[in-house]
């Protein structure tokens, strides 16, 4: 087990920040770039170099410390890109860190769970995920109200939860 | 588990409708709250999922549907979708049938039901005259106009047969004393104006109106 000399335990610290780290590059530069696995690596051997440096001080947590470096990170991929592209790629409609479902059969069951919702949550979530209306256009349109419109979205998503968990 | 009250923004971080600082402090805070990351990370899947297969899972609400779900489906579980969709295929037989036929029963422009003192059913509203017993012959027939485009027919019956007619651009006419020379005493008239549009079709029918006049000689 790697430690750093702070008493870190690196190998734990990596299994822990690695899908954070990747979530948020996946958000920023899009799956469709294939270099964004590059990126992640590149900030966790970053991360792991600095903690073994001992540049981490604990005046902020240790998920700010990486998080700042992940920002970092990616604010020079982009300005690197922008001028190979002269301008910044434009944002996708909903470009999801997890982009393409890649495990079909998962998907098919969470597809499946959606669907057997009553109908009052399956309304809400066509509207509110679906067509990406906001709680109160979804409210307006159900004749309900922006409150009520969170209630089924959380309860919905609570179920959905139980289920992906397995 | 409590709920974060980062929580909320999840939704509109995954849709990016935070503002800059708002989406930076909340991206500082899923990598310091395990609870808040993974539930993000949950309900991207789920929206992955959604987006990728929307059509197949929603197709039941893809029609957006004015009344309660809920209690429609009972209703709904009646017939089974097949059954539902011959149904359906059957109504809107009887429909196109019914729209295509019951139009063409009726050649006549809309028909009017008058009596002495109940008018029903015009589209042009008449403004004289209206009334019986005039003291002299009306000379002037004047009704509600229907805007620029129109051009009106005023048609003047006696006993259910036209007596005389004529056409105009305003929404009103003045009977000539030529034309006055026909409507005598104490006879029963009506009148009624039919509008059409420039092309030459039938937009509006006036109710057929009755009048007469006394002698006043």
């Amino acid at each position: 087990m790697k430690k750093s000399d702070k008493g870190l335990d690196l190998d734990a610290i990596v299994a822990k920040y690695r899908p954070v780290v990747s979530f948020r590059v996946k958000k920023s530069i899009g799956t469709k770039t294939p270099d964004w696995e590059d990126v992640v690596n590149e900030i966790m051997i970053n991360v792991v170099e600095k903690l073994k440096k001992g540049e981490f001080r604990g005046d902020s947590s240790i998920g700010t410390f990486i998080y700042t470096i992940t920002s970092r990170r990616i604010i020079d991929f982009i300005r690197k890109k922008s001028k190979v592209l002269k301008h910044a790629p434009e944002p996708n409609p909903y470009l999801s860190p997890q982009e393409h479902v890649e495990n079909r059969e998962r998907a098919r069951w969470i597809a499946d769970s959606i669907e057997k919702l009553k109908p009052k949550y399956k309304e809400v979530l066509y509207l509110y995920y679906y067509q990406e209306l906001s709680r109160e256009e979804v409210a307006k349109k159900l004749n309900i109200s922006p409150r009520r419109v969170s209630e089924r979205v959380n309860y919905a998503q609570k179920l959905l939860r139980r289920v992906m968990k397995e | 588990m409590k709920k974060c009250k980062f929580a909320n923004l999840i939704d509109d971080y995954l849709f990016d409708r935070l503002d800059e600082t708002q989406k930076e402090k909340f991206e500082e805070h899923y990598f310091n709250c395990p609870q808040c990351f993974e539930k993000m990370e949950q309900t991207d899947e789920m929206i992955a999922v959604i987006k990728a297969d929307g059509s197949e899972i929603f197709r039941d609400v893809y029609a957006p549907q004015k009344t309660k779900r809920s209690k429609l489906e009972p209703v709904l579980a009646f017939l089974t979708p097949r059954q539902w969709a011959m149904a359906a295929a059957s109504a809107a037989l009887i429909l196109v049938v019914a729209i295509g036929i019951i139009p063409n029963l009726k050649t006549t422009s809309p028909e009017f039901f008058i009596n002495d003192d109940l008018v029903r059913g015009s589209s042009i509203t008449l403004i004289s005259p209206v009334i019986n017993n005039l003291s002299q012959v009306p000379s002037e027939f004047r009704w509600q106009s229907l805007g620029d485009n129109a051009e009106y027919k005023l048609f003047i019956y006696q006993q259910e047969e036209l007596l005389w007619s004529t056409s105009t651009k305003d929404n009103f006419v003045i009977l000539s004393e030529k034309t006055k020379s026909l409507l005598a005493p104490a006879k029963k008239y009506s009148w009624q104006v039919k509008a059409f549009s420039p092309e030459g079709t039938l937009i509006a029918v006036s109710s057929q109106v009755q009048f007469n006049y006394i002698a006043t000689k």
